[in-house]
């Protein structure tokens, strides 16, 4: 069940969550044009290639695009989680390790070119691990979102399984 | 949060003069917003255009596109979220309130969206136009709500309930 406090910001929330699918989306579709999904590709990125002539990035051209995800990326992960802790109360184990997942993923995702570009070239694919991780986790959270502020009818049967029951809600309310 | 879902008088007082100051940056990034907008030729049809329409062969359309559809979505999320939340602890009436959000809403997703039309469909008249009555809409929306909240959070009336 949703906490009955989350109805009245419904429409700020939903806002909130279409943008966010946004910006997943479109986070997704640059990562693909930009380097693409497989190791090889994340690698050439970083490390240029001479049949496209492509440049190695710089660390100042890394850091121009680590520095504002730095923010941004923590900023929106902290008030979505919050949002759905606020929202269903969660159970502590399932959200801490999807929380954790997400975190996670969002941390390597950013450190891992700097580390691919000057230590570990190899360690391409776990860039595209922990972008596919942080996309795939970051919509279930949206999807949670999205539950907490559907009507009431059709939200009793779509609150997953990160959810808390009604009574310990009302103990985390208290 | 707090002040937020237990809207307590102490807490709201107490919660006013930063709420005042975050709507005084919100008030400048929306100017700055269309500021950087009218800079780069994007608030006529023919440098939006110019910007942001897809050369030929260019299936996905530009690079930019995509940035700035990224950009912006984070910028607007943010702003209709605390915007929003505000209005909801202020005596705002519901209905008032809803409209604003939902118009403001309504007026960022075709701001975002409008320029992938000619990349759906080349040649899609009047998408530039389309994107900038949008992205001019949000921008009074989302000023409206800055308005309104700065006018009204932490008021008496509110206290009540919402």
């Amino acid at each position: 069940m949703v906490d009955p406090r989350v109805a009245r910001f419904s429409w700020p929330i939903a806002a909130f969550a279409a943008m966010v699918a946004i910006v997943m989306a479109t986070g997704a579709v640059l990562f693909a044009r930009k380097m693409g999904f497989d190791g090889g590709h994340v690698r050439a990125f970083y490390l240029g290639a001479e049949a496209t002539f492509a440049p190695p990035r710089s660390l100042a051209g890394l850091l121009e695009v680590a520095i504002p995800h730095l923010l941004a990326v923590p900023l929106l992960l902290f008030v979505t989680l919050h949002l759905v802790a606020f929202a269903f109360g969660a159970r502590r184990r399932p959200f801490a390790l999807l929380a954790g997942i997400t975190w996670g993923c969002a941390a390597v995702g950013i450190g891992a070119g700097f580390v691919i570009r000057f230590a570990w070239p190899w360690l391409a694919p776990l860039k595209v691990a922990a972008f596919v991780g942080l996309e795939a986790t970051m919509l279930a959270w949206l999807l949670l979102l999205a539950a907490a502020v559907l009507p009431p009818a059709r939200r009793e049967s779509r609150s997953g399984g990160l959810t808390a029951s009604g009574a310990a809600r009302s103990r985390a309310a208290r | 949060m707090r002040f937020l879902v237990q809207p307590h008088p102490a807490a709201l007082d107490r919660a006013r003069p930063p709420v005042r100051a975050f709507l005084a940056f919100s008030v400048l990034l929306l100017v700055g917003w269309a500021a950087s907008r009218a800079a780069h030729g994007a608030l006529t049809p023919d440098g939006l255009a110019r910007i942001l329409e897809p050369s030929p062969g260019e299936r996905f359309g530009p690079l930019a596109l995509w940035e700035e559809v990224h950009q912006g979505a984070f910028l607007y999320g943010f702003l209709l979220l605390t915007l929003g939340s505000l209005l909801v602890v202020s005596p705002v009436a519901p209905g008032l309130r809803n409209a604003l959000i939902g118009v403001a809403t309504a007026a960022a997703l075709v701001d975002l969206l409008a320029p992938f039309l000619p990349v759906v469909r080349p040649g899609f008249p009047g998408w530039a136009a389309l994107r900038i009555g949008a992205f001019a809409l949000a921008m009074v929306a989302l000023l409206a709500a800055v308005v309104l909240a700065w006018a009204n959070f932490g008021r008496e009336g509110r206290r009540t309930g919402g």
